[in-house]
């Protein structure tokens, strides 16, 4: 409070009583200033930062635009992988309906192959039965010729009895021999007997 | 140690405050009412002398405290500002990425929140060198400089003018000065921007009943007339109560009472309000004077008047 007293009594007013001079000198320094900071220090600043704001708007921009493309480059490369596995998909599938069809196909031609060869044995069976048949019968008729002529001793014309005989023998039934051999056989050797 | 650490907070405190108040019963007790300065008056540090005596016709531009903190400011502003631009690099340094946030305050924040672009644009070296002279203007009134021309102090055998804190702020000259220098600008650019008339009818409301608008109109040229004071008064009042409250706190205090023993409590103090103020209120105060002068300027010449 003696301060404060001091203060008011000892005659304190300067301290808020402007002084002309002190006003011209601040507008001085403060032109001066003003001034210099306006012609040298904020254009540089100014430069450098607008400068600075560019670069990262630039290097904004260009990350975006590296991302933009890596995201195409990306989808480009799934869509590539997508149809190639399509792709290779498919050519399983097709492989394997052709190794089917080629089994089937060997299946097939096998089954008609041994049927062919089935079929022609029955034919070679049939034509070698039938000569055979043929043969038997001819050996027949003359074994039947030769008992005979045994039998009555004399000599049968040959013609004329060759004719007899082929006519009995004509009576026989020899085509059972090539529906069952043994069947035949069987008869042939029952009548024969 | 262990015992100190197994009290309370509020024990701890409560014993730190019996030890210091011992301290100064104890300082009390060995130094009594010594100390005492009758002829010490504390308004001196204020006290402007001339230096070097000019006079050019009738007014007085002699070279005193005043005129000194003026220089180093403008100095120290110009140097710092101008060896900061010139080295501004891509990848700033620490002290560049400070200087450039306070320039982004004093562009971005300050000017262009405050007014349309063009103006800001045209108007920010005004705003910003402001900003940023007051604010070196207050900075170096809390670097101690041996200014004190009445005592001095013996350094290495050479007598030099005692150590004092002095702003340039803290004379109400400077920032008058400087606001009737926003003040004329921004009516000016008030006029400039839509005639004396149309400038003057911002001063009324729209929509203001015809009977109370001469008494609406009187009350906003008063209070055109109080930002002369408010502005320039706020950060004069500010800077010189900081210093005079550091400077009785650091000592002022003891000397005119004689009382050596209270420097154990007031000096503690002083500290606090210097830190208080070196770190808050001369960087505030800057950022509010360069506010108010860029919303004024935006006041007058934006559409909504103010």
């Amino acid at each position: 409070m003696h301060a404060l007293q001091v203060i008011g009594a000892g005659g304190g007013d300067f301290l808020v009583k402007p002084g002309v001079g002190v006003m011209v000198w601040t507008l001085i320094a403060f032109g001066v200033t003003i001034l210099l900071l306006r012609k040298f220090a904020f254009p540089p600043i100014q430069e450098a930062l607008d400068k600075r704001r560019v670069t990262i708007e630039q290097s904004i921009e260009h990350a975006e635009q590296t991302r933009k493309e890596a995201d195409a480059l990306l989808r480009e490369y799934r869509e590539r992988l997508r149809e190639a596995r399509e792709q290779a998909d498919d050519i399983v599938v097709r492989a394997r309906r052709g190794a089917e069809k080629v089994h089937e196909d060997a299946i097939v031609e096998a089954k008609r192959s041994r049927e062919e060869m089935m079929e022609q044995t029955r034919r070679d069976i049939q034509q070698e039965t039938r000569r055979a048949l043929d043969q038997i019968r001819s050996e027949v008729a003359d074994l039947t010729v030769l008992a005979t002529e045994k039998v009555t001793r004399k000599t049968l014309d040959d013609a004329d009895h060759r004719r007899l005989i082929e006519e009995a023998l004509e009576e026989f039934d020899f085509s059972e021999l090539a529906g069952d051999e043994r069947t035949g056989a069987a008869t042939n050797g029952g009548e024969r007997s | 140690m262990t015992w100190f650490k197994n009290l309370s907070t509020g024990k701890k405190v409560l014993l730190c405050v019996g030890l210091w108040i011992a301290l100064v019963i104890v300082v009390y007790a060995l130094t009594g009412s010594s100390g005492k300065n009758d002829e010490y008056q504390p308004q001196n540090e204020f006290q402007l002398d001339p230096w070097v005596s000019i006079h050019i016709g009738g007014l007085d531009l002699s070279i005193n405290k005043a005129v000194l903190y003026l220089f180093l400011t403008a100095a120290a502003t110009t140097a710092t500002m101008i060896w900061i631009a010139r080295k501004m690099r891509q990848r700033p340094n620490n002290v560049q990425t400070a200087v450039e946030a306070v320039y982004d305050l004093a562009n971005n924040n300050i000017t262009r929140g405050n007014m349309p672009a063009e103006y800001a644009r045209k108007w920010f070296p005004f705003v910003g060198a402001l900003f940023f002279f007051l604010l070196f203007a207050n900075l170096i009134g809390y670097i101690p400089l041996p200014t004190n021309s009445h005592e001095t102090t013996s350094i290495f055998g050479f007598e030099i003018p005692s150590f004092a804190l002095y702003a340039a702020t803290a004379n109400i000259s400077v920032p008058l000065v400087l606001t009737l220098v926003v003040w004329f600008s921004y009516h000016v650019e008030g006029v400039r921007a839509r005639g004396v008339r149309g400038y003057l009818a911002t001063f009324i409301p729209s929509g203001t009943p015809g009977l109370l608008k001469p008494l609406l109109f009187v009350i906003e040229v008063i209070s055109h007339f109080v930002r002369i004071i408010s502005l320039s008064v706020r950060i004069f009042a500010n800077l010189l109560a900081g210093h005079l409250l550091i400077l009785f706190m650091a000592g002022g205090m003891v000397t005119l009472l004689g009382l050596a023993a209270l420097g154990v409590v007031t000096l503690p103090v002083a500290i606090v309000f210097f830190i208080f103020e070196t770190v808050l209120i001369a960087g505030l105060q800057a950022f509010i004077f360069a506010t108010l002068t860029a919303i004024y300027l935006g006041g007058a010449v934006s559409e909504a008047g103010h």
